[in-house]
């Protein structure tokens, strides 16, 4: 088991050294434009540019700085430095992380707590009325870009422009610490249009997971025991159709941490994605590199995660 | 010259009426002021604004969308950064709020005295102006020789040195210390020695925040820093000084990036020594939020303005139920088409004027909000910058392809013919590279132009980008040969018509990156009369020389112009407004109070 | 859900129970079984006569514009705003209002379908076709190669598409990448989708393909001595046939609604090409003044995403009958 895990592990920081690696590449081979003509503003003499390549290290060879950034990344975390405000990457990442921890975490909640009841429930009573309007409903929401969600959701229920004054607005994020409250009101309509999509699905997969589960054997047998109906789907269905779906709320909880871009920019949230959003509009690619990784070592950790949890949960996984 | 860009691709919506549209045309050399740019009545003008204001004391609230980009007086270089600049920085020569000709001494005691030879600028500066704690001592001129000299250091890297302050004897070999070019004989005289005669120009740049005092002893640490973190611990001479701990640091004290801004009164000013009034006692700036929100707010609170442009839809509402707390400043900039004069189908003038004469500019006006907001540009020196009524006032220079603001696709379609194609459209195999920027409305005023070019026959290749990324990777760089950039604008630094043409029209001024002269117009004759008018003296002499100049850069289509924007702003009821003319009306905090 | 939609195909690698499916190919005519089942369900029947109808409109927007008497996609018109430059709402000239050139919303919409429809399906097929030849192969050959395919495919998995698509649209914006092969528009955004999508097809593949290279029918083949090659693509493919076709329906609408992303974003499509993403996007900045400027095209989006899933639905249960509805 132990060796399992640190076989898992060692391959996960392989893949970030490889995503590094290719990113790295990719924007290098791109025209992205020169980075310090771009570092050095729209109006300085060329020995002014001069000193900033030389600075940056753009003057060394292709190779010498993949190798640098290589050891900067992954010996010392050190992302570089934004080309349009000279800021660390690291520095800049570390404020924005927080947003989006929040935005994600909650609406992974909202979600939870909305798509499963949902997708027991119809799993329960299938082909009923009630199922197939749940399901239907699903079905939109899992069809509709968060975006075009998010202004719909504004132009109807924000509290400075909206028809019916509900949620705060578009750009009320305040920051956990400096105001719990303000930041719990603030991310409710947020929490709510990134969850509807992930709500759906996750109805959807409880709804076939439980099917499922309800046909295996040993609830028949529960039931011929007299357990009471209730019991049955609680106790033994509920909890034998979870697995599959916790683990995969890992891995989507760490894509979403990196494209939740879409809904940061509709509700002007300082977050990962905004930055990066914000960032690609200047080809400041520093940070979109810095982002782009951060993005995939959330992947990589889930992967690693959710790996070991299978190990530990079905003794029969030993991958070879 | 080159120009402060406003972030957000400037003006807004709006307007019904602008009665000035025929009303001019009058007299030739109005110098300074009053170019007779008119706007709604009801609306206040930083030019009609009463400056006694309101009561003194209280806290204003400033609502911005966007951040600051620099502090430092020696990187500041954008709109919302020179309102605190002016607020907390006292630069040798400054602009009252309702002019843009006329600087007034600031930290200069008096008018300064130019040799005969128009190489020698002597400035006297006032006594007992101290700066603002942790430095408390008295301002000398060797703190203003300091202040321009880092303006070299690149860790500085003052964005507007060379083109303002090349000609100072010993600049171009600078790098942040001493240069012969600049020298205090005593305590409280600088002296400035040019190789060329270009005493005017440098004159003129002395208002902007690079010619504020700088104490070295305090400064020189931050400035060895790459860059320099001189701006995180800003010292004040202005009535106003960010907040600050013992070490007067201010980030993470008085500037949160991203977040809040705090001024409070400087304890070392001395009313005696200035003539702001400085009302306030604290302004608060928030930066962040959604222009249609904060804008709302603005409108429906009390004690707040917000600085940067408003959302197109406040400036209607504004404009509509609160007409009082609107203010629209004329003279704040313009748009026009850069077009490749050196390279292409545009190397051709008579392909050029078709364009002007294709071109729809008041859709494209309408675009950006119509005419509350915007005039139609029929040339190049703008409303409130001297030399504006000789070159041609708000009706432009006579000329066909100039008389059309709807366009005029016959007119068009002749110098076409002119051109060499026969059909009246091109019938050449270039696709045209089109790059304009993001955002309303430079992105529907380059759609515009996109289909104006189909229009003509060309085929085009149509891109737009971040403004920022459309200028340094672009349109400024003339490798590329963008052959169409229809989202360029100019702003003057100072109201002299050198600073509105010289750099984007001048041959000499094209350079292969961070390029302001993105159409490389080039015309020899061009060249030779800017050289010659760059050395007149005296605003009328310089009107009457580079409204010349602008009649023969429209002669020769060297672009196409379309926009000449008026710039709207917003307040609170009880908030008494004071714009600053020269800063596109932004609100001044040294002259607003609270009613 | 544009990106973490992923899931809504439960456990990608090859947990749709296709290969119960493989036994059944074997056994009897697979293809009549599934249109047998397909026909029974009204919904998928619907969405797919719903499609076609888009497919329609595709190909004969220019026709029905001008039946419908509405200008051109790209026709401007200073004289439909306000003083004010704003947009005038629906009238009966313009059912869906103007945007703030005084284009006809409902002419744009209309075009918009094409771009949509092109990138979800052509963008899907190349996706497809990289998907299957490299999970064919890793399936087939196993051993070194399999190693290789699936450790690339775990490193494309790892990284952040929408992040990255991002970076990409904007480094390649005006002169396109990779000296030209990659054009900005449609030629990006077809290149992300199938940079995003190859690999949950190659997964997919791959596993019915190890389980189908040990089946009797393939086994009889090698015995015969068939080549590779010919046991590849004569014996294995014809049974990934249904599979990957109900597997590329579902990518369909995560493709369209990635393409809309992108294009919201500003790195897809552009102006003046319609698409409806871009036109959410440009709708954006006046979406509580205009707000027919943003429903109309976000209404079209939706409806045509919802077709797809429910039609990838359809052919899912009919392949696979255990997860019935």
């Amino acid at each position: 088991m132990t060796r399992y895990i640190i076989r898992r592990i060692l391959w996960g920081v392989l893949l970030l050294i490889a995503v590094t690696a290719l990113t790295f590449v990719l924007f290098r081979i791109l025209p992205t434009g020169d980075p310090a003509r771009l570092r050095a503003g729209r109006v300085a003499s060329p020995q002014v540019v001069a000193a900033i390549r030389h600075d940056l290290g753009l003057d060394k060879s292709l190779f010498a700085q993949f190798w640098i950034y290589m050891k900067e990344v992954f010996l010392h975390f050190n992302l570089g430095f934004s080309y349009y405000s000279s800021a660390p990457v690291r520095g800049l990442i570390a404020n924005r992380l927080p947003a989006t921890l929040s935005l994600v975490l909650g609406a992974s909640i909202v979600w939870l707590a909305v798509g499963l009841p949902v997708g027991i429930v119809s799993a329960l009573r299938r082909r009923t009325l009630s199922d197939r309007v749940s399901m239907g409903t699903a079905l939109v929401f899992v069809s509709a870009p968060e975006y075009w969600l998010g202004l719909i959701a504004l132009y109807l229920f924000a509290a400075d422009i909206g028809k019916v004054k509900v949620f705060p607005g578009a750009g009320s994020y305040v920051g956990l610490t400096s105001s719990p409250w303000k930041w719990f009101s603030s991310l409710l309509l947020p929490w709510l249009v990134l969850a509807a999509g992930s709500a759906a699905i996750y109805a959807r997969l409880m709804r076939g997971s439980l099917s499922e589960t309800m046909e295996e054997d040993y609830i028949r047998t529960a039931r011929a025991k007299g357990l009471s109906e209730r019991r049955v789907v609680m106790r033994h269905g509920v909890r034998a159709a979870i697995n599959p779906i916790v683990t995969i709320l890992a891995l989507d909880i760490a894509t979403l941490l990196g494209s939740a871009v879409l809904v940061e920019t509709v509700f002007d949230i300082p977050g990962i994605g905004r930055l990066n959003y914000d960032a690609i509009t200047h080809s400041d690619f520093p940070i979109v590199q810095g982002t782009v990784l951060l993005g995939a070592l959330f992947i990589v950790v889930a992967n690693i995660l959710v790996d070991i949890a299978y190990a530990y949960l079905d003794p029969r996984v030993r991958y070879s | 010259m080159i120009s402060r860009l406003r972030m957000s691709a400037s003006a807004g919506l709006a307007g019904v009426l602008m009665l000035g549209l025929a009303a001019c045309g009058s007299s030739s050399t109005s110098v300074s002021g009053g170019s007779g740019i008119k706007v709604a009545s009801g609306i206040q003008t930083p030019l009609t604004q009463a400056r006694s204001g309101g009561k003194r004391g209280g806290t204003l609230t400033v609502l911005d969308h966007a951040d600051f980009e620099h502090l430092d007086p020696g990187q500041a270089y954008f709109n919302l950064d020179y309102e605190l600049t002016s607020a907390t920085q006292r630069p040798l020569y400054s602009y009252k709020p309702n002019t843009f000709a006329a600087p007034s001494p600031d930290m200069a005691s008096e008018p300064a005295q130019i040799s005969a030879d128009g190489k020698t600028i002597t400035i006297h500066i006032r006594h007992g102006v101290r700066f603002s704690p942790p430095v408390n001592r008295e301002v000398t001129s060797a703190d203003v020789a300091y202040a321009i000299e880092r303006g070299k250091n690149p860790n500085v890297n003052n964005p507007y040195f060379e083109s303002y302050f090349s000609s100072l004897a010993g600049a171009g070999k600078a790098t942040g210390g001493p240069f012969p070019g600049i020298t205090t004989p005593d305590k409280y005289t600088i002296v400035l020695h040019l190789t060329e005669p270009r005493a005017q120009i440098v004159l003129d740049a002395l208002v902007l925040p690079l010619s504020a005092p700088v104490p070295k002893e305090f400064a020189s640490k931050f400035d060895a820093k790459k860059p320099t973190e001189y701006g995180n611990y800003l010292v004040a001479t202005g009535p106003y000084m960010l907040k600050s701990d013992g070490a007067g640091k201010v980030l993470g004290v008085g500037y949160q990036q991203g977040k809040s801004a705090t001024l409070v009164r400087n304890p070392n000013w001395n009313a005696s020594t200035d003539s702001r009034p400085a009302y306030l006692d604290q302004i608060n700036v928030q930066i962040g939020g959604d222009t249609t929100v904060i804008g709302r707010q603005v409108l429906e609170g009390s004690g707040m303005v917000q600085n940067d442009t408003p959302a197109q839809s406040i400036v209607k509402l504004a404009y509509e139920k609160f007409r009082t707390q609107l203010e629209i400043s004329p003279g704040a900039g313009d748009h026009y088409i850069a077009v490749d004069n050196k390279q292409g189908p545009f190397s051709n003038v008579n392909v050029r004027k078709a364009l002007w004469a294709a071109l729809d500019r008041e859709a494209m006006d309408k675009a950006r909000g119509g005419e509350l907001v915007t005039n139609v540009m029929t040339h190049f020196i703008y409303p409130e910058i001297p030399g504006f009524e000789a070159a041609g006032g708000l009706k432009g220079p006579q000329a066909d392809y100039n008389a059309y603001p709807q366009g005029n696709p016959t007119l068009a379609a002749k110098y076409m013919k002119l051109a060499g194609y026969a059909s009246g459209k091109y019938t050449g195999s270039k696709t045209l590279q089109v790059v304009g920027s993001t955002g309303s409305p430079s992105a529907e005023d380059a759609e515009i132009v996109n289909q104006t070019l189909k229009n003509l026959g060309f085929k085009t290749r149509f891109n737009l980008v971040d403004s920022s990324v459309m200028y340094s990777k672009y349109c400024g760089v003339p490798a590329e040969a963008i052959d169409v950039c229809p989202s360029v604008g100019w702003g003057a630094d100072f109201g002299d018509p050198q600073a509105v043409l010289d750099v984007p029209f001048n041959g000499k001024n094209i350079i292969p990156s961070g390029n302001n002269n993105w159409g490389l117009v080039n015309d020899p004759e061009i060249n030779k009369a800017m050289d010659a008018a760059e050395s007149v003296l005296g605003t009328q002499a310089r009107a009457t020389a580079w409204a010349a100049i602008d009649r023969k850069l429209v002669a020769q289509a060297a672009a196409i112009p379309f926009d000449w924007d008026k710039q709207p702003n917003i307040e609170a009821s009880n908030v008494a407004g004071v714009g600053d003319l020269w800063d596109t009306g932004e609100w001044d905090y040294s002259y607003t109070s609270l009613k | 859900m544009s990106v973490g939609a992923g899931e809504i195909l439960p456990g990608a690698p090859g947990g749709l129970g296709f290969l119960d499916m493989g036994g059944e190919i074997a056994a009897r005519s697979p293809l009549q079984l599934f249109w047998r089942r397909f026909r029974r369900d009204r919904v998928a029947l619907a969405s797919l006569a719903f499609i076609v109808f888009l497919v329609l409109v595709a190909l004969a927007a220019p026709l029905i514009v001008a039946l419908l008497g509405l200008p051109g996609p790209s026709v401007q018109n200073p004289n439909l705003t306000d003083q004010f430059g704003s947009p005038l709402g629906p009238s009966l000239a313009h059912p869906f209002g103007v945007d703030q050139l005084g284009q006809d919303v409902a002419s744009r919409v209309i075009y918009g379908t094409r771009v949509s429809l092109e990138v979800g399906l052509l963008g899907t097929a190349v996706a497809t076709l990289i998907g299957v030849v490299v999970g064919v192969l890793a399936g087939f050959y196993r051993g070194w190669v399999d190693m290789l395919l699936s450790r690339l495919i775990d490193v494309v998995l790892s990284i952040p598409i929408l992040l990255l698509g991002l970076g990409i649209g904007a480094a390649c914006a005006v002169r396109g990448c990779v000296g030209g092969t990659i054009q900005p528009g449609l030629g990006v955004i077809i290149f992300l989708i199938a940079l995003a999508n190859w690999t949950y097809v190659a997964r997919i593949v791959r596993g019915l393909v190890l389980s189908l290279r040990e089946r009797e029918f393939v086994q009889a083949a090698r015995a015969l001595g068939a080549s590779d090659a010919r046991i590849m693509f004569g014996e294995i493919l014809p049974n990934l046939v249904a599979p990957v076709i109900v597997y590329a329906t579902l990518l369909i609408p995560l493709n369209i609604l990635l393409e809309a992303a992108l294009s919201y974003l500003g790195v897809g499509i552009r102006p003046p090409t319609a698409s409806w993403g871009q036109m959410i996007a440009a709708a954006t900045p006046i979406f509580n003044t205009a707000w027919w400027y943003m429903t109309f095209p976000g209404i079209a989006l939706l409806l045509t995403v919802l077709a797809f899933n429910l039609l990838g639905d359809g052919l899912q249960d009919a392949l696979n009958p255990r997860t019935a509805r």
